[in-house]
């Protein structure tokens, strides 16, 4: 990106206007000439929203769905969000606890936007990137020197931001500083049991732009979040309650360089560096005094370049390659000093063609292996199609991956608090328990035991076709289909007992599943200050094994008597944590004057969330949480002089679910007022 | 026409009843009826011990003889009168190491409906504490499933216990809940519901008394 640049993005109807999106191509692209299902949130949503993390926001977009456990995730397309890259400024982040990774880790104090590429794109990112991308853009604009606000709510939760930016012909500094502090709540009537425990975190990040010379930049970016968490756990076993109180500890440091070079104006390279650890420790005292310690440090570096080349008017490629060194302790792997490693090598590139002005084509093939488990191809082929001014069609077909996470390959945990079950990570599993096995420890193996051998990685096919039409200037529909077929889903399962019976488990490529769907999505400006905004997803998952034992007549499930009987395809729900149906819908109002205030309803249907028939299937006999509606609203308004001010609400009608719904606490009101130093005005 | 069907319809019940049992054919199939039994209490808690938080019940079994249809008293442990003994979710047969009867019994997977006849080479499995039993403990081994999340037993659906009575006679078992009334408590039930309301079983079961292993 040039230096100073100052993005034009023209004040259009729609708020997205013909904004730049990165992450769809790893190039600079405007929105109107993107191939596959984007969306785009702009910070301008996010202030407005009154949105503070990541899933304050997330959780009102179409196709998204916020999971509760482990920290709060993103469930894409009915995916997990195992299967959803997260990335700040193009670089991914780390630390995923059972495949989720905490989004409340990530402030949106200095986001200038947020792209949410919907489909497999690790033709481009590589592993994670199955269901799709999510780049969190920080804002590193030169036209406002100094912004501070500061927003108090409920449950004494306090959010500080200060963003200072200097810049000169050469030189350009961003800080950015964030401080939050909550005392929790508690949403389990007769408990003083807290659903989500005073955190304190803090949050800065800094950014330095050294302009080489006209065609070279070099650019460092460091964050780091800190957070301190007040553990008050209990885990209940067998209808024993052990309460355990202690400390959580996270920090995520980031380090980012990187050099661009522009050749000519059909040339350009950037080399980029990255390091990032997460370490995570936890350490806790049951009533009883007995310590319970869990500790995860993980370390990824990448080097990496990208070189992008126009070769005529009509056509361009980019040309990749990069290397990650990445490894793990963790308490709960055979050793907390020892630090497993893996080290991958990729290389990819991609094509772009508009053979006619009308039609874009994008093709592109990405290439990763490694030391641990199986290499991987990941393929897409992308079009988009402009019919005219009104309508577009968009087709993509892509195959993304996500790669065995070191808890699958290296996990050696006996739960002694449940009946000491065990279970090995695939890569030591046969080792580990081949010595258990000569010590005469081991009952009974199972035969997938011998199947055990290194994992596949979990790979998807995902195909989108969108429909995009603007009738006129103030309306926007979009209609997209989508399907994913999933294979070698990596699934715990058992491989053998002890001598005392106790289960020994491991890691085995073993589920197939698809998710398919529909999403709509429209706007509509009644007015100069008047807009409705609607968005809805209907989705239907299975687990194909599953559904091949359904039709053989071999699950079972109960009658209104008690009695056992065949389950048909009817009763079948497919994937545990899917709502069949999302909504959301916003009204929003804006003057001229600075006044605005918005108005937002989120639906999700029924979700099932427990098999308690024991089929192992998801069915109409199973627990599910309710449905519901939350509300949000939020007024304010921006003087002249700088200062806004903003209130809010949130989850209004106070819908509270505590068991299934640990991230959305009951009604919570925040007042946030703002500072910006007076914009530079230079265009 | 329907109307002067029905008596005599019951007069050839009654006159084949009348005709085997004045034959006394012991190979002629004896209706086998589906019985419900409700409730049936299985050493259940009797509170919450305050110093560990564990549940604790008189630790005795409850014995059932499916002949009778009714529960045996605990004195007639150690005899052929009982079929079955329920603790908690553990369910022992009169025989091998629990009892002196010729009892034992394996899972089927299937509908109780479904069964008619007990495949010859089915080998039923006897008790053999603490090692075995013929009714595998344990959640997901046997015929229960036990939530960690919530702390609630739910029995498979599809799983029919087996099971060859103190005399050596056949019988098929459904267990259809354990909680009091039959009903499995929501998830969100307090603990101490949980505790109170739990180890009442309800189940259906189908008892030939003919010896044979039809049903």
């Amino acid at each position: 990106m040039v230096f100073g640049q100052k993005e034009m993005v023209k004040d259009t109807l729609f708020a997205n206007g013909d904004s730049v999106v990165v992450t769809a191509t790893r190039s600079e692209r405007k929105l109107s000439n993107i191939t596959v299902p984007v969306t785009i949130i702009n910070a301008k949503t996010i202030q407005q929203n009154g949105s503070l993390r990541l899933t304050d926001i997330l959780r009102e977009q179409t196709g998204l769905t916020l999971t509760s456990g482990f920290g709060a995730g993103v469930q894409l397309q009915g995916l997990n969000p195992d299967y959803t890259i997260i990335l700040i400024n193009g670089e991914p982040l780390v630390g995923r606890t059972a495949g989720v990774l905490d989004l409340n880790r990530i402030s949106l104090g200095n986001v200038k936007k947020i792209e949410i590429v919907k489909g497999p794109s690790s033709s481009l990112y590589g592993s994670e990137a199955m269901a799709g991308v999510i780049n969190i853009i920080t804002d590193a604009s030169t036209s406002i020197p100094l912004q501070a606000s500061l927003r108090y709510g409920t449950y004494n939760t306090l959010d500080a931001n200060v963003n200072n930016t200097m810049a000169s012909k050469t030189v350009f500094y961003q800080g950015f500083y964030n401080y939050y502090n909550t005392d929790g709540y508690s949403i389990r009537p007769n408990s003083n049991n807290r659903v989500t425990t005073p955190i304190n975190r803090v949050t800065t990040s800094q950014q330095f732009k050294y302009n080489v010379s006209d065609n070279t930049t070099l650019v460092f970016n460091t964050r780091l979040t800190d957070e301190n968490i007040k553990s008050n756990i209990t885990v209940s076993n067998g209808g024993v309650s052990i309460n355990s109180n202690g400390n959580e500890h996270n920090t995520d440091i980031n380090l980012a360089g990187t050099l661009n070079h522009r050749f000519s104006n059909t040339l350009k390279t950037s080399f980029r560096s990255y390091l990032t650890n997460y370490i995570s420790s936890q350490d806790l005292l049951t009533l009883s005094g007995a310590p319970y310690n869990d500790l995860l440090n993980h370390l990824f570096q990448r080097v990496e370049n990208q070189t992008d080349w126009t070769l005529s008017k009509t056509l361009s490629g980019i040309f990749g390659a990069g290397a990650v060194w990445e490894g793990v302790k963790s308490s709960r792997y055979d050793s907390e000093k020892v630090r497993k490693n893996n080290t991958i090598q990729y290389g990819f590139t991609q094509w772009e063609w508009n053979p006619i002005s009308k039609l874009i084509l994008i093709g592109g093939v990405r290439f990763d292996q490694n030391a641990q488990y199986a290499s991987a191809w990941s393929p897409k082929l992308s079009m988009l199609y402009k019919i005219n001014p009104q309508h577009k069609i968009k087709l993509s077909i892509g195959q993304g991956f996500k790669a065995p996470d070191f808890r699958q390959l290296y996990l050696d945990f006996t739960n002694a608090a449940a009946g000491n079950y065990s279970v090995f990570g695939s890569a030591e599993a046969q080792k580990v328990i081949g010595q258990l096995n000569s010590l005469g420890q081991i009952g009974a193996l199972y035969s997938n035991f011998y199947l055990l051998k290194s994992l596949q990685p979990e790979s998807s096919i995902g195909i989108h076709l969108s429909w995009d039409c603007e009738p006129n200037q103030k309306t926007f529909i979009s209609v997209q289909v989508f399907r994913n077929d999933i294979k070698n889903l990596i699934q715990v399962e058992q491989v053998g007992s002890y001598v005392s019976g106790a289960q020994i488990f491991s890691y085995l490529n073993i589920g197939r599943a698809f998710t398919q769907g529909v999403e709509l999505e429209t706007k509509y400006h009644i007015n100069q200050q008047w807009s409705w905004s609607g968005g809805y997803q209907y989705i239907i998952t299975g687990d194909k094994d599953q559904i091949t034992q359904i039709n053989n007549g071999t699950v079972y499930t109960r009658d209104a008597n008690g009695y056992s009987k065949k389950l048909t395809l009817s009763d079948y729900l497919g994937l545990p944590n899917i709502s069949k149906h999302k909504a959301q819908f916003k009204i929003n109002y804006l003057t001229t004057n600075g006044l605005f205030a918005n108005f937002r309803m989120v639906y999700r249907s029924r979700w099932a969330v427990n098999n308690i028939n024991g089929n192992d299937v998801y069915d109409s006999g199973d627990t599910f949480a309710a449905g519901y509606v939350s509300l949000h609203t939020s007024v304010g308004k921006d003087y002249n002089n700088g200062i806004s001010l903003q209130l809010g609400c949130d989850n209004i009608s106070n819908y509270i679910d505590a068991l299934n719904l640990s991230n959305l606490p009951g009604r919570t009101f925040f007042a946030t007022i703002k500072f910006q130093k007076a914009q530079k005005h230079k265009v | 026409m329907k109307q002067k069907l029905k008596p005599f319809a019951l007069l050839l019940i009654l006159s084949s009843i009348l005709f085997s049992c004045t034959k006394n054919e012991t190979n002629i199939e004896a209706p086998v009826t589906a019985i419900t039994v409700r409730d049936l209490p299985a050493d259940t808690v009797l509170g919450i011990n305050a110093v560990s938080g564990m549940p604790f019940s008189a630790g005795k079994y409850t014995f059932y003889s499916l002949e009778r249809n009714s529960i045996v008293p605990n004195t007639d442990s150690a005899s052929t009168k009982w079929d079955l003994a329920f603790a908690g979710t553990k369910i022992l047969t009169n025989g091998g190491t629990s009892g002196k009867g010729l009892g034992g019994a394996f899972i089927y997977t299937g509908l109780f409906d479904g069964l008619k006849t007990i495949a010859n080479d089915s080998v039923f499995k006897t008790d053999n504490a603490p090692a075995s039993f013929a009714v595998t403990f344990g959640s997901g081994k046997g015929w229960y499933l036990y939530d960690q999340l919530t702390s609630l037993i739910t029995p498979l659906a599809g799983r029919i216990l087996v099971i060859k009575t103190a005399t050596g006679k056949y019988a098929k078992l459904e267990i259809i809940n354990y909680y009091k009334g039959g009903v499995t408590l929501p998830t969100t039930a307090t603990d101490m519901e949980k505790a109170s309301k739990q180890r009442y079983y309800t189940f259906r079961f189908a008892y030939q008394s003919n010896g044979t292993k039809t049903f």
